[in-house]
């Protein structure tokens, strides 16, 4: 019994649900770039089901796959720049809290 | 026991794992925790590329996420100290209206991922490791030179960013 | 499937199959730590003009024994941790990947676990694994000097993969192939990869160096420094097992040199029987990778240690590029001369001479405040 296409797209639609619920229910910069991660991981596990099962018998789809990898990276990288560099304006990492700009 | 079966059992085992550890994520509060969880969800993802037939993928999932993304994310925890407090605002009054507004969304999302069709094999090309270089080297140089730049610039961003002003 | 002998069903036997690959991996790493502490010991000792262990059994040879006992008898301290289940997992997450490099390393011709074609690329991988492991007890021993010692010794990790990679690389351009056995294949009789491709060596063996927190890159577990760094917490075995983490590591590391840069298996009379050829194959594999765990210890009886932001100084300012300008310079030329190794050759015992070299012109800003401090003084 050879598993359809269809389960690991679900998995990844359920994957990416859980990312965005995680971005918009938790306080924590860190934990959100943590979903925001999970989120990325989603699109990976979708677009290699789709290039190795279902698309053209070609490279194209793991090639952009390479590109998510090193942009979530660079993000990751420069996010927790932010948030530290934040953290040390006030030492708090509770979105919360940072609105300094707001009114 | 037949050969196939073994790709149905891992495929579920896989599953159960990243499901878990998303909501792991998600939920727990102590942050280190969640950021483990994270790790082992990048593991059952790079499992799942294994079952999928692109083992180079893979080992750059694992090699890049385990190895290097949550790495900088432990460090990022471990220099935002925060009092043990509930971190998350969970389950809130709109619980049952969000499950209400989310089933449907869930069942059609569902619906289009089981209507794609497959032939059930995976396809001649694709996660041959000199083929994908090839192509990145050859087809997708531009971008691959806009990504190194990227990169540059997310590195000297992220130090700049971070630098203390010493006088 | 292939079924296994008397007719056994596939399966079993494929399950059969990995159990016995599994024991005797766990079975090489754990005498190889025995025999690698003796040696350690001796050889420090002897260049330390001492004797070392004489007393448990001839010549010592027992003391190994001894010292494993001693650990599994001591007390499992339960401190008041941060997280039982990290400081318990710490030491399996820097055990495993390390045990899991066994598999594609080429004992011998026809000897070894999986030839994967991707072999050099699963290497780097399961290196870059260990790094969670240290940050993990670091943080889980609820103690500052744990922390930050874990917290250094993940900054020392993570930054000597770079030059570790590219040297990698460099091999992995003239060669062609990711694949260990390719590799090996490429390296006919005296025609080793470590007369092409010195530089590369000897950049790969320092950060193999830094990668094992082996002197003089051991600040983050020296015992004057931080205590212990993120081993402070860890006693009986739990350390022990980190320990054997680090002797399996550096096995993998001597045995990758050997691999890439050594021939491999190759040495006089492997090919006269196909059963006695392998058996010569794995000796002459064991006997080269043991000398290079041997210059390990001996580069610990020898150098003094480095401080953290000369190691990282070291790295960043120093390998890294060097390294880069290896890899340029042999791509380049393998554009430019596609039949020959020769140019490549000359490149880089060019560019080994330059770089060793230029080591004093990147200390002459200490020189030269050392001296102005002497004409003060």
């Amino acid at each position: 019994m050879v598993v359809p296409i269809g389960a690991f797209i679900a998995v990844s639609a359920i994957l990416f649900f859980i990312g965005v619920a995680g971005v918009l229910v938790r306080r924590n910069a860190v934990v959100i770039l943590m979903c925001v991660e999970l989120m990325l991981n989603a699109t990976n596990l979708a677009l290699v089901a789709f290039s190795r099962r279902a698309g053209l018998a070609d490279e194209r789809g793991s090639v952009f796959v390479i590109f998510v990898f090193v942009i979530a990276a660079a993000e990751v990288a420069v996010g927790l720049a932010i948030v530290l560099s934040a953290y040390r304006n006030r030492p708090t990492v509770d979105v919360d809290e940072v609105h300094a700009l707001k009114g | 026991m037949t050969y196939d079966l073994i790709g149905a059992v891992l495929f579920a085992l896989l599953t159960i794992g990243i499901v878990a550890a998303a909501a792991g994520v998600v939920l727990i509060n102590r942050i280190t925790a969640a950021a483990l969880f994270m790790a082992f969800a990048f593991l059952c993802n790079a499992g799942m590329f294994v079952l999928l037939g692109a083992e180079t993928i893979a080992m750059f999932q694992v090699l890049i996420y385990v190895g290097a993304i949550t790495v900088l994310i432990l460090y990022g925890v471990m220099f935002t100290p925060q009092s043990e407090r509930a971190y998350g605002l969970f389950f809130q009054q709109q619980k049952w209206l969000a499950a209400i507004l989310v089933a449907p969304i869930g069942v059609a999302v569902g619906m289009l991922s089981f209507s794609f069709r497959d032939t059930g094999r995976p396809l001649a090309g694709g996660g041959d490791l000199v083929a994908l270089a090839t192509s990145v080297f050859r087809d997708f140089a531009f971008p691959f030179e806009i990504a190194s730049v990227l990169l540059l610039a997310a590195m000297i961003g992220a130090i700049v960013l971070v630098k203390r002003d010493e006088d | 499937m292939p079924p296994g002998p008397f007719g056994l069903d596939p399966v079993l036997w494929a399950i059969l199959r990995l159990l016995i690959a599994v024991l005797l991996a766990v079975g090489l790493v754990f005498n190889g730590a025995l025999a690698q502490i003796y040696l350690e010991r001796k050889i420090q000792a002897i260049m330390q003009d001492r004797v070392g262990p004489i007393h448990v059994g001839p010549w010592g040879l027992l003391q190994t024994f001894a010292d494993a006992i001693k650990l599994l008898g001591k007390e499992d301290i339960r401190a008041r941790l941060t997280d039982h289940w990290f400081f318990l997992a710490a030491p399996a997450i820097v055990f495993s990947p390390m045990l899991a490099s066994y598999v594609v390393l080429p004992f011998g011709p026809g000897i070894l676990g999986a030839d994967l074609n991707v072999g050099l690329l699963y290497l780097t991988t399961l290196g870059s694994m260990t790094v969670l492991g240290i940050v993990i007890a670091g943080w889980a021993s609820n103690n500052k000097y744990s922390l930050i010692g874990g917290l250094r010794s993940a900054g020392q990790l993570i930054s000597y993969e770079v030059p570790q990679i590219l040297s990698l690389v460099t091999v992995v351009l003239v060669v062609g192939s990711l694949s260990l056995t390719h590799i090996v294949d490429a390296q006919p009789g005296w025609q080793i990869l470590a007369l092409y491709l010195p530089l590369a060596f000897v950049t790969y063996f320092t950060a193999g160096l830094a990668e094992t927190n082996r002197a003089p890159f051991d600040l983050p577990e020296a015992e004057s420094e931080l205590v212990a760094g993120f081993l402070t917490e860890y006693s009986g075995m739990r350390w022990g097992l980190f320990f054997v983490a680090e002797y399996g590591e550096v096995t993998v590391v001597s045995a990758i040199a050997t691999t890439l840069w050594f021939g491999g298996w190759h040495g006089p009379w492997t090919d006269i029987n196909p059963v006695v050829g392998p058996v010569l194959g794995a000796l002459w594999f064991t006997l080269k990778t043991y000398f290079f765990v041997l210059v390990f210890m001996w580069v610990r009886a020898t150098l003094p240690r480095l401080r953290i932001d000369q190691l990282m100084s070291l790295c960043w300012k120093f390998l890294i590029p060097v390294t880069l300008i290896n890899l340029m310079v042999t791509a380049v030329l393998l554009l430019v001369f596609p039949d020959t190794h020769l140019p490549v050759a000359i490149a880089n015992w060019v560019l080994l001479v330059l770089a060793a070299a230029a080591v004093p012109f990147f200390q002459r800003r200490r020189l030269v405040a050392l001296r102005q401090r002497l004409a003060a003084a």
